[in-house]
């Protein structure tokens, strides 16, 4: 699942017909200053005005203005960018009208196994949380599409009425064919509202999860997807990524600060285990890491360097399960490299390596382990006849 | 028994390069079993027609190639599963089309990072039809003692180690590939090995789930038990759950499931497949999952680790109440034949080398000429001239002795284009031929006329000087055993127009003071037939013979030196005729003698 940011979210859902509030992305109080000139609506309406970052909790970290005129937004918008948020920089704001309204609504739409739901409630913000039986669904079947009537009826089921009905089932209607062409995981519209004096249902806060396995079939895809976990990819992590998406097989990295136990294991089902033995025995996870389907040596280097370089590791856990077609020796020729590299610029010092493996060579692989105690490596080399996490277990060892 | 792949199993593989090696793994396991490839066909459009050799035992087995799923099953109507390596962005279409086939019953899609939505279609597409889309993501299926289907099982020792080659009690579903392989191992070891093990895919919504399969090793008398490697995300574990606490089942069921590690990781830092990840509200959870497995009786063990006590555990009550019986191993397994490389390797197999080399070797990073490494001898100021002696001579000649190879060269790289070697290859740049051929065409004129006397000039005067002969003598000896002296006479240069050439190499050669019998002999024999006949002079083969017998080149290499300084400018005539874009060329008429007989009538066959 990729998470898309407010700005590119929006934009998909006015491709798809959905009122949206008028918004500009900008990255300077200058940009916002010209724009001012240019847009009507940027003078006339009041503004809000939100980091457009993937930052939760945007509200307590005072990321988010509202009631705004223009010259209080670019006094908002300068005092933002640039600002700190955790690991996070704060680089663009975007910049929205605020639409007078009464009632809010909701409306989502979400992927299941047997097809795709459509969830709607005539309550709207926080309110749904705390009410989720008014949330309405309606499951449609892989490859189908919803009808008018069908549509109507889970917006009357829902508690509207009157031209309420044909609105939010129209609302509903665009939701789904967004989700459905854009190859979205997860839609949510939280609130809809209906602008007062007007009789038009508007989206004011999005929510869009897409597949980025799909993007290959969307060239209007032109916008970066957002780190998932709150926090901005690191420089390492980034490195790893850009490996990731240029070689066969794949390697993956992510930072968690403040562990001691490094991972350097394959597979991504074996990692996982790996992870668990480790938080199992009182561990602390340094990182998570994982190579497979049989990756270039060249890239598991670039990966062993980057947990070689976690700060304050006493062991790393260089794990897998009996591979089926990844060459242990190749692979474990790039862990060895990358290990050499690590000693030479004086890391691992007192840090325990811990091996267990299986697979296509894997005699002459672990051999090659074992023969790094002469270099005066701390390592110990187990084979398949080891259970998976033993080494786990043996490493942290009180 | 087994499910889903057994000995009536034919397969069509779809897709290239990733295709072809699960090919040669599903090879090794079928000769490891004593039953023929079941890879029938592949379908790969660019190289339909043609065939991929498998290897099978010590022989190839030749698999052809169709542009369709169609054209294949046609051909191969035993096929019944279809195997796609298709790349994610047409999988969609790849797997539709094997689908839609009548023949084919199962497909097996191994395809990574194809969208959430093509997937579901498929899915639904074949439980519609009543067929099976196993993936994406899969590792493969394999039924022990009957079919494999795809890598999954690794290499051919792996096989062995987890005896693969005959049927056990357990049968294994799991998402992860990396892990099959280990938990196949695991049965092996702590019970008597597994019936079928099936990778679905660590997806979101794989093709197929736990409870289609647990239902149909249900119905498969010889599987006892079915161990699960769930991961956390969605909702197959519990769905699994449900099914085995819904009745009395048969079939024990174990399970673990991975992802605890995210109960202690920073809110929100989801690792791991693709469908490993958590929902609202800790749906989804490893903790959940595992939770419902234990609530519906499922043996869950703690850790991973604990998993292959627990699957002996079963195994033991198995055997104690009679279900299974201890296996029989077979005596004799067949051996996968090693590679000429792999058994030379071990020291178990000579061969008696097709050729023999003297002089160069670049088995290593780089080229080594008569054992020195081309970028040391270029580091070391060493030139062409150099590399020149290494590989005719197979020795590092002297700076003097390089001048002198260098000089020899620029001074016949070139002759112009009326020469027969150029005039060859201008012929041929015209009419279009290509440079190498071109080349080849100016070079073929190199002979007893032109250019190619340097190695009989060379070994004559060598006789003569070895031979302590004077010059009368040598002459006489020429005359009666040979002919014309090789290296002497020119065409158009004479005593009064002497050979620019000639006179520049004699006069370096000779300023250097070096002992140079040869050159001293051919400059006396010169003497002799110049004043015979004023063109029998010493001409530019001749003397570059001579110098060359001198500083020590073996006479075989002579006629080497002017084939490769030519070459540079016949590549020179080829250039030349190419840039300008030259007219195909034809002789006149007039240039022609035509001394044939007048056109006449021809005769009546007889």
């Amino acid at each position: 699942m990729a998470k898309v940011l407010e700005g590119p979210g929006m934009g998909l859902m006015k491709k798809w017909g959905i009122t949206v509030p008028h918004y500009v992305v900008v990255t300077s109080v200058d940009e916002l200053e010209k724009l001012g000139h240019a847009n009507e609506w940027l003078k006339k309406s009041k503004l809000v005005v939100k980091a457009h970052e993937a930052l939760g909790s945007r509200f307590k970290l005072g990321l988010v203005k509202v009631g705004l005129d223009l010259k209080e937004a670019e006094a908002a918008t300068k005092e933002m960018i640039g600002r700190q948020a955790g690991s996070i920089t704060v680089s663009q704001v975007i910049v929205s009208e605020m639409i007078p309204h009464k009632e809010e609504y909701y409306c989502a739409v979400k992927s299941t196994r047997e097809g795709t739901d459509i969830l709607v409630a005539n309550c709207g913000g926080i309110e749904v949380e705390s009410n989720w039986s008014r949330v309405k669904r309606l499951t449609m079947e892989v490859g189908q599409q919803p009808s008018e009537e069908a549509l109507e009826r889970l917006a009357k089921d829902a508690g509207f009425h009157g031209p309420l009905v044909k609105k939010m089932a129209q609302f509903a209607g665009k939701m789904f064919s967004c989700f459905d062409s854009e190859d979205a995981q997860y839609l949510e519209v939280n609130p809809v509202v209906l602008r007062e004096h007007e009789h038009e249902l508007i989206a004011l806060d999005a929510v869009t999860l897409l597949d980025g396995d799909a993007k290959f079939r969307h060239p209007d895809w032109n916008f970066a997807f957002a780190a998932e976990f709150g926090r901005a990819y690191s420089k390492h992590e980034m490195e790893v990524m850009a490996v990731d998406s240029k070689i066969k097989g794949s390697v993956k990295f992510i930072e968690i600060p403040g562990g001691d136990t490094a991972m350097l294991p394959a597979g991504g089902g074996a990692s996982v285990y790996y992870s668990d033995a480790v938080v199992a025995r009182g561990g602390k996870l340094a990182n998570y890491a994982e190579y497979s389907g049989d990756p270039p040596d060249w890239a598991v280097e670039v990966l062993t360097d980057k947990v070689c370089s976690l700060p304050g590791i006493k062991n790393i856990i260089v794990g897998g399960a009996i591979a089926n077609f990844t060459d242990v020796k190749k692979t474990f020729g790039g862990i060895i490299n990358g290990f050499r590299k690590a000693q030479s610029e004086g890391k691992l010092k007192g840090v325990k390596i811990w091996v267990r493996r299986g697979g296509p060579r894997e005699k002459e692989g672990l051999d090659a382990m074992r023969a790094l105690k002469d270099e005066g490596f701390d390592i110990n080399v187990f084979d398949r006849n080891t259970p998976l996490t033993d080494i786990v277990d043996k490493a942290l060892q009180k | 028994m087994s499910i889903l792949a057994n000995k009536d199993t034919y397969v069509v593989i779809q897709g290239g390069v990733a295709g072809v090696n699960a090919a040669r793994r599903m090879a090794e396991f079928c000769y490891l079993i004593k039953r023929s490839l079941n890879v029938l066909a592949f379908v790969y459009p660019p190289d339909a027609g043609k065939t991929h050799e498998i290897p099978y035992g010590s022989g190839l087995v030749a698999v052809p190639i169709y542009k369709s799923v169609a054209e294949a099953t046609k051909n191969h109507p035993q096929i019944n599963t279809s195997l796609v390596y298709i790349g994610a962005d047409r999988a969609m279409k790849g797997g539709m089309e094997a689908l839609d086939d009548s023949h084919i019953k199962v497909v097996s899609m191994i395809t990574e990072g194809v969208p959430e939505k093509d997937a579901k279609i498929l899915g639904r597409h074949a439980t519609k039809l009543g067929k099976v889309f196993n993936g994406p993501s899969s590792i493969g299926i394999v039924s022990a003692g009957s079919c494999r289907l795809g890598v999954i099982g690794g290499a051919f020792d792996n096989l062995v180690l987890s005896k693969l080659y005959r049927e056990g009690s357990f049968g294994v579903i799991t998402k992860s590939g990396g892990l099959s392989n280990e938990i196949i191992w695991i049965c092996s070891q702590f019970a008597d090995g597994i019936t079928t093990a099936i990778g679905i895919g660590g997806d979101t919504y794989p093709g197929t789930d736990y409870v289609s399969y647990l239902d149909m090793f249900e119905n498969d008398p010889q599987t006892k038990a079915v161990v699960i490697v769930g991961e956390m995300g969605g909702d197959l574990e519990e769905r699994a759950a449900e099914w085995y606490g819904a009745k009395k089942r048969r079939v024990k069921l174990l399970a673990v499931v991975s992802g605890f590690c995210q109960e202690s990781l920073p809110k929100g830092m989801k690792f791991g497949h693709a469908g490993a990840k958590e929902g609202l509200k800790g749906e989804g959870s490893a903790r959940s999952k595992s939770d419902a497995l234990k609530k519906y009786g499922a043996i869950v063990p703690a850790t991973f680790g604990a998993l292959g006590p627990a699957i002996k555990e079963t195994y033991q009550e198995l055997l104690k109440s009679g279900q299974v019986k201890e296996p029989v191993e077979p005596t004799v397994l067949p051996k996968l034949p090693k590679t000429i490389e792999e058994a030379m390797k071990a020291d178990e197999v000579m061969v008696a080398p097709l050729i023999r080399t003297t002089i160069s070797d670049d088995r290593g990073d780089e080229p080594c000429y008569d054992g020195y490494p081309a970028s040391e001898l270029i580091n070391k100021g060493y030139e062409i001239p150099h590399v020149v002696g290494l590989l005719w001579d197979k020795r590092l000649i002297s700076k003097q002795e390089a001048e002198i190879v260098k000089r020899i060269m620029m001074l016949s790289a070139d002759h112009g284009p009326c020469v027969s070697g150029a005039l060859g290859t201008i012929i041929a740049a015209c009419a279009g031929i290509g440079l190498s051929q071109s080349v080849a065409a100016g070079l073929i004129m190199i002979g007893p006329r032109f250019g190619g006397a340097v190695t009989d000039a060379g070994r004559f005067f060598k006789y003569a000087v070895d031979n302590k002969m004077s010059v009368d003598d040598f002459l006489a000896y020429m005359k009666k055993n040979h002919g014309p002296v090789p290296g002497i006479g020119h065409r158009v240069k004479s005593l009064r127009n002497p050979d620019k050439r000639v006179k520049e190499l004699v006069g370096y050669v000779k300023s250097l003071n070096i002992n140079t019998p040869c050159l001293d002999f051919a400059l006396e024999v010169e003497k002799i037939t110049s004043v015979k006949k004023d063109n029998l002079i010493l001409n530019v083969d001749g003397t570059m013979a001579a110098v060359l017998v001198d500083i020590g080149f073996p006479v075989d290499s002579l006629n080497g030196f002017f084939i490769l300084s030519r070459t540079i400018g016949l590549i020179g005539h080829w250039v030349d005729q190419k840039r300008q874009d030259s007219r195909l060329i034809r002789l006149f008429d007039y240039l022609v003698n035509y001394a044939a007989p007048k056109r006449r009538e021809v005769p009546p066959l007889k």
